[in-house]
């Protein structure tokens, strides 16, 4: 039997040189930084407004992502302004990152039955899949469009229900699509 | 056997079939096409148990009567025209059974529906899911889209039915195990069912709320959510806990139980089927064993306190300080047993203190003389510890018989001058803990050993050690109950890292200036206080436990 002896074509210089792609990216750079300045000059003169500017300057401005973006959480209310969440725990079975921790408690109203009294995220370890979302049975938790999560220590960045549902961004809490009272009047 | 679940006053109306008695007579049936030996006079339902089947049902439990009424257990019998329910009718030899026909399944699925028609569905907030029985048949059998366009009917929910039970009336399926189990174990008459049709709820009469010893148990057999354990509730999801199987240590009558855990600690208790020592049940007394385990009572470190300084420290450094200050120590060191420890346990800190520290001055600590022998006539025993019989036992077997007062006369007179006390690990079945830490406290140099935490203690100057020991969830062990039916349990797990055992604290002990002797292999060697014939069945598997779900 014959042996056959195949060629091996081995990578010329000129395919793994690197520098054309590196003068290529340059030269996009290079093509937005002259394209700001056409656009910029007339702005600060107060002869145009800008428009083609592909960057933003952050932090004094901000970004906005869709409102179907899975950013930072909310826990959402009820009509009353009182939590949606029923402590089920559902969510924290659910996160693969195991950073929820709710403390459940007995609520005065046996309609309302069981409610959270502790309900914290640690953001840092949260993998934001939104898993937590989705097992909610009562639209009580949602994933927002709010992406920055600045903070200056560990603490803040376990997110309480102060912060899940009534910090300021909120303007008082966002209103959960799963009303309960509705539901018992409907005979559910 | 069967005479030790009598005996024990456990009703076990069809203990005849659950427990193995050798005599029993076997009939041959057929089960799903296939060929089964079973007792002569089980009924059906009892066979698939005892070969290991799967069969819906509600209503029959193996410690309560038959009911009959949730109608799951529906079998197709051969040359009988309709379906059957399998818990009431028994076994003939030559049966065809069959639980696996469209025609079954079918019943099976709507009688779950029937079941589920007012149901709430509020399985989020309810505690029994997870180990539901409607979730894990509904899955099991019933997986269909309810037909129902009706309003669900409103009933009373969270009802304090007694201190320790909150009812959900909607949740109830009305299978009766909570009636049938006050009128035939705890024999209370407490519950009912009141109204009818599908306004009939459970209920107490006014005035008499289910207040007995024995209510939680109507929480484990309830096969859905509508009983649920007031102190348990809320507290921990039940998929997020582990569990294991040990003994109660809250009187000496040594129920099987499962504890319930995790990392935060332990939750809750519930019985272990032994037909030897419990049955089916445990009293409410007894799940209250596992709140002085958790790590807020317990005593974290050991602490010295002399000429009006204290310090903390490992306990093992304490443990080897004690070593070389209780070697050779002679008569004037005591040491004070409590009925909490296991026999291993007994067995190496007695030999320690007649050999190593060369004393027979070891004392017997009772809790509560007065009551000590009483008996409920069910399960709960006056004796409030798990191993008074194990102490007896190996006190007798190494000659040892003083009495309190030579140790109070003892202390008087200064002849005794170092006490170690293997103090109580529930500190609550002990009401005289008071005035003993005051009469003990009187000695030159106290050592207590103790699992929990005690402000008496805390606040005592002199002389004195606090050491932290483990609890009876912490270490492997035997306790020996009343009837003398040696238990032995495995460590469950860690609570308070720093804890030592009895036996942990003699190896320590042992070890100081005592380069010369092998490390001792604990007192295992020792001649065992208890015989081998002594030696009952412990916890044991069998055909309830093994395929029943918690349920
Ligand atoms: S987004 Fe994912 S990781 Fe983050 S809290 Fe929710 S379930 Fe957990
Ligand atoms: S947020 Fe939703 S899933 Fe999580 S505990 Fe609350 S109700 Fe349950
Ligand atoms: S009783 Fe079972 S099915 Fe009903 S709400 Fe509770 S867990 Fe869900
Ligand atoms: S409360 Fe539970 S045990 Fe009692 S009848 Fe209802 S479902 Fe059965
Ligand atoms: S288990 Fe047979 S009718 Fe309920």
């Amino acid at each position: 039997m014959a042996i056959a002896i195949e060629k091996v074509k081995r990578a010329e210089a000129t395919d793994t040189w690197y520098m054309p792609g590196i003068l290529w990216g340059l030269l996009l750079t290079f093509k937005s930084l002259v394209l700001n300045l056409i656009d910029y000059i007339p702005s600060v003169v107060g002869v145009k407004k800008r428009q083609i500017m592909p960057t933003v300057n952050y932090p004094e401005e901000k970004y906005e992502y869709s409102p179907r973006f899975k950013g930072n959480h909310v826990l959402t209310v009820k009509k009353d302004g009182s939590l949606r969440c029923t402590a089920c725990m559902l969510c924290a079975t659910n996160c693969p990152a195991d950073c929820i921790k709710i403390t459940a408690s007995e609520h005065e109203d046996p309609s309302v039955e069981k409610f959270p009294i502790a309900y914290e995220i640690d953001i840092l370890r949260c993998v934001f899949c939104g898993f937590c979302e989705e097992a909610c049975p009562v639209d009580a938790i949602r994933m927002g469009p709010e992406w920055q999560t600045p903070g200056v220590n560990g603490s803040e960045f376990i997110y309480d229900i102060k912060h899940l549902a009534y910090r300021p961004q909120l303007k008082g809490g966002i209103v959960s699509v799963l009303d309960e009272k509705e539901r018992h009047e409907a005979g559910i | 056997m069967l005479k030790s679940v009598t005996s024990s006053g456990v009703a076990a109306p069809q203990a005849t079939t659950g427990a193995t008695s050798p005599q029993a007579k076997m009939v041959t049936i057929s089960i799903n096409g296939k060929e089964v030996e079973v007792k002569e006079g089980s009924t059906i339902i009892e066979a698939y148990y005892q070969s290991g089947l799967d069969i819906a049902h509600y209503c029959w439990h193996p410690g309560l009567s038959i009911a009959g009424v949730c109608r799951l257990c529906m079998v197709e019998i051969e040359g009988n025209p309709r379906l059957q329910i399998a818990c009431n009718t028994t076994v003939v030899a030559g049966m065809k059974v069959n639980n696996s026909s469209a025609k079954v399944k079918d019943a099976v699925k709507w009688g779950l529906d029937f079941h589920l028609i007012n149901h709430p569905l509020d399985c989020p907030i309810c505690d029994q899911a997870g180990e539901c029985g409607l979730q894990d048949q509904y899955m099991k059998y019933g997986q269909y889209d309810s037909e129902m366009g009706e309003q669900k009917v409103k009933k009373h929910k969270v009802v304090d039915l007694g201190p320790r039970v909150v009812l959900d009336s909607e949740r109830c399926i009305l299978c009766s195990r909570c009636v049938r189990f006050t009128d035939e174990v705890s024999k209370t008459h407490e519950l009912g069912i009141f109204n009818r049709g599908d306004r009939a709820e459970i209920g107490t009469f006014e005035g008499k709320p289910l207040a007995n010893n024995y209510s939680l148990n109507t929480v484990d057999i309830c096969p859905v959510g509508a009983l649920t354990s007031r102190d348990f509730r809320f507290r921990q999801r039940v998929w997020f806990l582990k569990n294991a199987e040990t003994v109660c240590t809250g009187c000496s009558t040594g129920c099987n139980v499962k504890v319930y855990f995790n990392k935060e600690g332990l939750f809750r208790m519930k019985p272990v089927y032994n037909p030897n020592v419990n049955g089916h049940w445990m009293c409410d007394v007894g799940r209250d064993t596992y709140k002085f385990v958790n790590k807020e009572a317990r005593l974290l470190e050991a602490k010295v306190v002399s000429s009006g300084k204290s310090q903390e420290m490992p306990a093992m450094e304490l443990a080897k300080k004690l070593g070389a200050t209780l070697r050779g120590h002679g008569t004037s060191a005591a040491l004070v047993l409590t009925g909490s420890y296991s026999v291993e346990e007994y067995e190496a800190i007695v030999s320690y203190f007649k050999t190593d520290v060369g004393t027979k001055n070891i004392y017997h600590w009772i809790n509560n003389p007065e009551t000590f022998d009483s008996f409920d006539g069910l399960l709960f025993r006056g004796d409030k510890n798990p191993n008074t019989r194990g102490l007896l036992e190996v006190l007798k077997a190494q000659g040892i018989s003083g009495s309190w007062k030579e140790l109070v006369d003892g202390i008087g007179t200064g002849a005794i001058k170092t006490v170690v006390v293997a103090g109580p690990e529930n500190q609550a079945n002990f009401p005289d803990m008071k005035v003993k830490i005051a009469e003990l406290s009187k000695v030159a140099k106290l050592v207590w050993l103790t699992s929990g935490k005690n402000a008496e203690l805390d606040a005592l100057t002199g002389d004195v050690a606090l050491l932290p020991v483990k609890s009876y969830v912490e270490k492997a062990g035997s306790f020996v109950n009343h009837a003398g039916l040696r238990q032995q349990v495995d460590r469950v797990m860690t609570v308070v890292p720093g804890a030592v055992s009895l036996t942990e604290l003699v190896d320590l002990m042992k070890e100081v200036g005592d380069a010369m002797t092998v490390k001792s292999t604990a007192a295992t060697e020792t001649v065992p206080a208890i015989s081998a014939n002594q030696i009952g069945q412990g916890r044991i598997n069998n055909e309830f436990t093994l395929s029943r779900g918690v349920w």
